[in-house]
């Protein structure tokens, strides 16, 4: 009666103390392990699961099974034509042989350490080894939409067929050879061959962001303020052009209207005097004698009183002035 | 005896109180540990003894206690934001961003400087990948979303990162992430990609700027020469309708001007024919009287008085002078 009462809590003080000494232990899902025998791996775990061990003797060394990030410091370097850049790399790695992990690198920091030095110096020959552009693309894309109005950066306010003639920025594009995606899978591969005696795999790398570097940036600046200049200037001569063009239309269609006018009021001014001709002259060539006499005394009537007139009275006006007969 | 039994009987009683309070507690340690909520937008992700058994959805869930099941929650329905080049400091009425330049500059296809930002939006959409895959995740989201977007603008010249070619680069950017996620197992699902401000640098933004204003000039260049155009033109057929009307106006007064005076002639010429002589002869006076009639200063001379023209005042002053000396 009593026994099993006193037995009780000592039973379960003893299970709790097996236990924490730990014989059992539990690898979790995203996890693997190497078991050290005094300073010997006996196993390798890379499922997760409860497993036994010899307390105080094995020890289990735990590593990450998930997909790690190694974050490179960006490094400034060299492309081919002598252009330094700023080039980050970052990389994705696991570990794929626990053992080898362990007995090359045995730590997650020192593997970060070896990753850094393996893939800087392919990142640097890679770099080297390749153009700017081949850096900086990943395809040709640029040579095909090179021809349209929009990569100038000028809007739809312009005809798009007159660009051509409109600005010269001479800016061709070399054709890449291979591209960035490309060369990252270089360095990949180049890097791949280093890794596998870690124990590691390496899974991709990938060019997180480059940059020129300081002293480049600013020619880089001056030549895009002068390109935008090019352009700003292409505008307003465009302008202009169009101004002079839209003066010189004026001009031309003020003349061919007015003289268009001119001809017309001419020739109606020519019809009515030809109209007025034969009006007259049918009238006048029934008597021409009479038309003379008549035409005089009208032309006397509007021309003489103008002059200052002195005369003579030999005049036939002045016949009776000295004779009644 | 009778002090004994009643001590024994409190030791036994004694017991069992130490006993029922450790029963409880193992018991409310079972319970407590035995139960998990998971929400409506929620997964729970189960582990036994370290190894995934089930994936559980919404709702109350019984697990083993004592940590022999563990779980994990996953928020699957939110969806999530990354923000690259930029931190919304303070959300709400008034947004505050912080800038983060060093994030945003990017090289474009034509080798300029471009600062671009954008976020990224997405959602788990495998609980148990997500959780045990990939151990940075954040860091990896961020590392591949940066990479693409740094590709694409690699690809592309600046003007058409900055106009035309947004949206293809933000397909074109989830595309490139979803796939890299899935290579991963990261059990993500990027629904979008977004752009947000993409300018040049601050260096050359005057000059951009300076574009866009050559542009309103070039406009304003145009319009100047349409205005002149438009205000020439009308004025110059208003001018021209003129020129014709004065010329019509002519030729109506010509022709009635001679029709007019030739039915003069004509009916004169009627009265003339019965008595021309007479008619002369009259015709001539009344010429005379109407050139003289008014006027006064008409010198007349004699026939005979030939010398007269020398002393002739011809009205200029030095001249009667001279003539007086």
């Amino acid at each position: 009666m009593k026994r099993p009462i006193i037995l009780l809590p000592a039973a379960v003080a003893v299970i709790v103390g097996i236990l924490m000494i730990g014989p059992v232990y539990i690898i979790d899902e995203g996890e693997q392990a190497a078991v050290v025998q005094i300073g010997r791996i006996v196993r390798v775990i890379t499922e997760a699961g409860p497993y036994i061990r010899i307390p105080f003797i094995d020890e289990v060394v735990r590593y990450p099974k998930r997909i790690m990030a190694w974050d490179g410091e960006q490094k400034s370097m060299p492309t081919r034509e002598k252009q330094y850049i700023w080039v980050d790399i970052t990389a994705r790695w696991r570990i794929s042989d626990p053992q080898k992990f362990y007995e090359s690198i045995s730590t997650i920091n020192a593997a970060y350490s070896k990753l850094g030095e393996i893939i800087d110096s392919e990142v640097r020959t890679v770099v080297a080894e390749n153009y700017l552009r081949e850096t900086v693309r990943n395809s040709n894309i640029i040579l095909e939409r090179l021809s349209t109005v929009d990569s100038l950066g000028i809007g739809d306010s312009i005809d798009a067929s007159r660009i051509p003639t409109l600005m010269q920025t001479g800016a061709g594009y070399e054709p890449i050879q291979r591209g960035r995606r490309r060369l990252a899978e270089e360095i990949l591969t180049r890097s791949r061959k280093m890794v596998p005696e870690y124990g590691i795999e390496l899974i991709d790398v990938v060019a997180r962001q480059i940059r020129y570097s300081d002293e480049l940036t600013q020619s880089v600046y001056a030549r895009m303020i002068k390109e935008r200049n090019q352009i700003a200037q292409a505008f307003r001569s465009d302008g202009e052009g169009k101004k002079a063009e839209w003066l010189g239309r004026m001009d031309n269609e003020r003349r061919s209207i007015l003289s268009a006018a001119y001809e017309k009021a001419e020739s109606i001014r020519g019809a009515a005097d030809a109209d007025a001709t034969r009006i007259y002259a049918d009238a006048y060539n029934k008597d021409r004698s009479f038309f003379e006499f008549w035409r005089a005394m009208e032309s006397y009537q509007t021309t003489l009183p103008k002059f200052d007139k002195t005369l003579s009275t030999s005049m036939d006006y002045f016949r009776y002035l000295y004779s009644p007969r | 005896m009778r002090n004994v039994t009643p001590s024994m009987f409190s030791g036994l009683f004694n017991q069992g109180i130490i006993l029922l309070v450790i029963a409880g507690i193992v018991i409310l340690t079972l319970l407590g540990t035995s139960f998990y909520i998971i929400d409506q937008t929620e997964e729970g992700v189960v582990t036994r003894l370290g190894k995934y058994i089930a994936t559980t959805g919404p709702g109350l869930h019984f697990k083993l206690p004592l940590g022999i099941d563990k779980h994990y929650v996953v928020n699957v329905k939110a969806v999530q934001t990354e923000q690259f080049g930029f931190r919304t400091l303070k959300s709400g009425v008034s947004l505050v961003y912080a800038n983060q330049t060093g994030e945003s500059t990017m090289l474009t296809g034509d080798l300029n400087i471009v600062e671009v930002e954008w976020i990224i939006q997405y959602r788990i959409a495998d609980s148990k990948a997500w959780t045990f895959n990939v151990l940075e995740r954040t860091s990896t989201i961020r590392d591949v979303s940066r990479s693409a977007i740094n590709m694409l603008v690699g690809d592309r010249a600046i003007m058409d990162i900055m106009g035309p070619e947004r949206s293809a680069i933000e397909t074109a950017g989830a595309e490139f992430m979803n796939e890299t996620f899935r290579g991963y197992g990261l059990g993500i699902d990027v629904i979008a990609v977004k752009l947000q401000n993409i300018d040049p640098p601050a260096g050359v933004q005057e000059a951009f700027d300076d574009v866009n204003k050559a542009e309103q000039d070039m406009n304003r260049l145009i319009n100047e020469g349409q205005q002149a155009y438009n205000a020439e033109i009308p004025r110059a057929k208003g001018e021209a309708e003129r020129h014709l009307l004065e010329a019509q106006g002519y030729a109506t007064e010509r022709v009635n001007n001679a029709n007019g005076e030739v039915a003069r002639f004509n009916l004169v010429y009627e009265e003339y024919r019965k008595a021309p002589e007479v008619t002369r002869q009259r015709l001539y006076y009344e010429m005379v009287e109407k050139v003289f009639k008014d006027d006064k200063e008409t010198t007349i001379i004699d026939r005979n008085f030939n010398n007269f023209l020398p002393l002739k005042d011809l009205g200029s002053s030095s001249g009667t002078q001279r003539s007086r000396q």
